[in-house]
Order: C-alpha cells, then structure tokens, then sequence
C-alpha cells in the first residue's frame, strides 16, 4: 500500500514559563520520538490522554508546527518545508466551535473558504451548495453561526474541512460534543470518503469510535507511541474484548500526563 | 480574476462584515470620533478657524484613523487566534501576507469612513468649515498617509503573529503613540528628548505636512523635508513588514505562536 503519512522518530519541545513574579522557563518534551506511517485510502486513529502529544502530531503533519527534530512527509512532502505543495492537499478539522467566523452566515464561510484555496467560482457554486446539503445545513446556511447549535457549528467545520476536496484529511476530536445522530452522519461521512481513496488520520477519546472506523490504531502516551496495529490485533495481543480494555491496561500507572 | 485579487477583496469584505457585526468597533469607528472631536473642540473654541480644522479636525481624523486601522488591525490577529481562525488562515495555499493585507485594507475603509465622521461631525455641529489653502497637496499627502498607516498596520499584526505578548506593548503604546505624534498639539511642546521618538513615527510628518496644507505652505524646504521623512518612514515600515511575512512562515511555526496555548 503506497505510504501518505509517514512519521518518524519525531519529536517536538514546547518553551513555557512558570510562576508570575519569578518567572522560570520550562522545556516541555510533547513528542519524543514517535514513529508510524498511514496508507492511501487508510483510516488511522491516533488514540491517547490529553496530552499525549496527538494534536501535535496533527499540526505537524497540517504544517501548523515546526518538528524539533524527525520527519514528518504527506504525499512525500515535508510538512516543514514543502508546505507549498502540501497545503492544497490536504486540510484539518478541530472538534469544537472554534475555527469558524460566527459572525457571519455559513455559506459567508464557505464561501471565504473557498476563496483562500483558489478554489474557482464554477467549482464553488456546485461545491458549496452540496457540503451545505451533506452536513445538514442547507436550510440556515444564511443564518449567522452564532445563532446555530454547537452541534451544527461542528458540522459546518466538516463542511470547511471538505472543501478544498482534500486527499489527506486530518480530524482532531471530531466528534465531540455531537449528538449520536451527528455523530454517527459524521463517521458515514468519514467511511465514504476512505472508500473513495481519502487518506484520513484521526483523534479521539472514544473508543467504540475508534473501533468502529479506523483500520489501525496508534495509542501514545507521554509524548511515545507505546502501541499500533489494528484494532482486532491489539485486542488479541492484550487478550481483551473490548479497545476500551486495551486503552486502560496500556495507560495504567501512565494516565498522568 | 487573479486568485490573490479574489482572496485580497474577500478578506477585505470579510473583515469589514466581521468588523461592523461588533459592538465595540461601531463605537470606535462612530462614538468615539464623537467623543475625541467634541472634546478637542472645547480646548481650541477659542482659537482661530486655521488652529481648529489643523488640531481639532486633523488630529481627531487621525485619532480615528489610527484606532481604527493600526490598533484594530493588531487587535485582529489576536481575535483570529482566539477564534481559532489563524490557524485556519494560515495553513490555507493562499500567501498569509495577502490574507493580512486584506483584512487591513478592509479597517483602512472602515478607519476611513470614520476619519470622515469626525470632520463632518465638527463641520456640521460648530459650524467651522474645513478649508485647506493646497488641496492637491493635501489630497497626495493623505494617499502617502493612508499607505503608511497600512504598511503600520502590516507590521503589527506580523509582530502580533509571531509574539503573542506584542498584544500588551501594543495597547500600552496606544495612547503614548497619540502624543509622540502630536495629534492634539505641535510636537514642539514636548520635551526635546521625545523628539526622535517622535519622528520615526509617520503620523507625526502627516500631521506636519497636512497643517501646513491646511495654512498653505510658506516654506516649500520644510515641507519637502517632513515629506522625505513619511514617504522614507513608509518604505521602511513597508520592508519590514514584508521581512516579517517571509520570516513568519518559520517562526511562527517554531515557536506555536498560531494558537491558544
């Protein structure tokens, strides 16, 4: 299977302060190390508590972070340095309201959107009109955001992350906060996409989630990748029916991040 | 059209909607004019028509104008970042500069509809007319003003994506900007050792030039000196701001300035 995602021995130091009056300054290990790759058309979920280190491997590999050491490529491009090419094909969405303009309408969105991805004005027009319809938001999208549920906020992010077409989409916590309807609209959403040759790499805390999409799973903890393989091996390896077992006999004493 | 013409109008009318869908940037762009003007006005009703439109017309235009363009601009970034937008913006194929650069032309129009809203209201509410002795020259000087308090506002918000704590310099730097530059008096009165702090700020030259079209223009030297000083003081800003955009793509993203942390 060609590689799309290829990670490895990556790691990343935050510089951070503490205390108010005697500032002291603080070099914090997020990745140390970690090393895994994801095939076309692939389901991967990155699996871990917070702070684990699993948005910053997502914002490595969507060039919004520099690696402080390690490669990181998508597509064969460095995420650090070929960002030129990478960008267009690829893009993120972060669970929550955020990452939107709540001020104005949905289509104001996606049509601001569209624009930043030189996205053409033929292609918007059928474009945006069928992501409004795929997410559910047809009927308000000239409603400002702010007057949506977060349910539907997080359903125009779907829609945002989807329009530049992308080959490889990164999810960060998709699924948050969404209702089971939402939820389970999102995961068929995801499914369609890997069968049609999408690469997608994902986070999250729920487990049956996990279990449900991804064809294999990564579980980091503290920054190290500590197990992958697919759902079915790991739960053959740790002798356990459920991922959710998997998860906990792996954190065990490592819960504290 | 062009791809970067379309993102530079979009953001344009993006931050224009975004802008005037806020409470608080409708009070700066119409309220506050009000408020700087009328009180500007009370300290020189007793000076002549010339004092009037030079201190309490000008300096209350640029008082909105810079609030509007430089402050809000800078002040943007860190909405966009708050919202999560930035990240969204800046992993975009899109130039990041373009996008910025948008979004300030967009607070230019706003910055200068306001700076309208002053003079109008002072011309309509006292009766004082604004007159000008050379038009022309005050019509290039505003142009070279306006593209200085842009490149300005570049800066900022390039500064502003790097370095988060650029937020605090720069609203404690807000008011002592205003009087550094003279908007309300000449900078003759301020102490001699602010006068270089003065002078490497455009503003102070705008003001200067834009007085003395005001009283029309007795020593042609002296206003192509000031003159020198805003175009040279442009160029920089405008160098600078570009230096920062190439540099920010890396920086930035060493040093995770794009999100809340």
């Amino acid at each position: 299977m060609e590689k799309v995602i290829v990670v490895s021995d990556l790691y990343r130091n935050y510089a951070s302060t503490t205390g108010i009056i005697r500032k002291q300054k603080k070099n914090v290990e997020a990745l140390k190390g970690i090393t895994f790759d994801v095939g076309k058309g692939e389901i991967f979920g990155l699996l871990g508590p917070n702070g684990a280190g699993k948005t910053t491997t997502i914002k490595i590999l969507t060039t919004l972070l520099a690696p402080s050491r390690g490669k990181a490529s998508v597509l064969g491009f460095s995420s650090f340095g070929d960002e030129k090419h990478l960008r267009p094909e690829i893009n993120f969405i972060f669970g929550g309201e955020r990452s939107l303009y709540w001020r104005l309408s949905a289509y104001d969105n996606l049509r601001y959107f569209s624009d930043l991805y030189k996205i053409d004005i033929q292609t918007q027009r059928e474009r945006i009109p069928a992501l409004l319809e795929l997410v559910g938001i047809s009927e308000k999208q000239h409603h400002k955001v702010e007057t949506y549920s977060k349910g539907m906020k997080q359903r125009l992010q779907i829609a945002r992350g989807l329009i530049n077409d992308p080959q490889v989409l990164f999810l960060d916590e998709p699924t948050i906060g969404l209702d089971p309807t939402g939820a389970i609209v999102l995961r068929d959403i995801i499914k369609n996409l890997a069968k049609k040759g999408k690469t997608i790499l994902l986070t999250t805390h729920y487990m049956q989630e996990a279990d449900d999409l991804c064809d294999r799973i990564g579980i980091i903890s503290k920054g190290e990748m500590v197990a992958l393989d697919t759902p079915e091996n790991l739960k053959l390896k740790y002798n356990s029916n459920t991922l959710e077992d998997v998860y906990l006999e792996l954190m065990g004493d490592n819960y504290e991040c | 059209m062009n791809a970067d013409l379309r993102v530079l109008i979009s953001s344009s009318l993006l931050q224009m909607k975004q802008s005037f869908s806020r409470s608080m940037f409708k009070f700066c762009m119409v309220v506050y004019p009000l408020l700087y003007g009328f009180t500007l006005y009370m300290l020189y009703k007793d000076h002549d028509r010339e004092q009037i439109i030079s201190y309490v017309m000008l300096g209350s235009a640029v008082s909105s104008l810079w609030g509007t363009i430089s402050f809000s601009s800078a002040g943007d970034i860190n909405r966009e970042r708050f919202m999560g937008a930035l990240e969204i913006i800046f992993n975009a194929p899109s130039r990041f500069m373009i996008i910025m650069l948008g979004k300030v032309i967009g607070n230019t129009i706003l910055g200068t509809a306001s700076m309208i809203i002053s003079i109008v209201f002072i011309v309509v509410s006292f009766g004082v007319p604004f007159t000008l002795a050379d038009p022309f020259l005050f019509a290039i000087i505003f142009i070279i003003g306006i593209l200085s308090f842009t490149a300005i506002a570049m800066l900022l918000s390039g500064l502003l994506t790097i370095s988060r704590s650029t937020a605090v310099l720069m609203n404690c730097l807000d008011y002592p900007i205003l009087i550094l530059c003279g908007v309300a008096f000449p900078i003759s009165v301020l102490p001699q050792w602010t006068i270089p702090f003065s002078y490497i700020l455009s503003p102070t030259h705008f003001l200067i030039l834009g007085r003395m079209c005001v009283k029309g223009i007795s020593d042609y030297n002296l206003f192509s000196y000031h003159l020198l000083w805003l175009i040279g003081l442009t160029f920089l800003y405008t160098l600078l701001f570009l230096h920062f955009y190439k540099v920010i793509d890396i920086k930035a993203r060493q040093h995770a300035t794009l999100g809340v942390i």
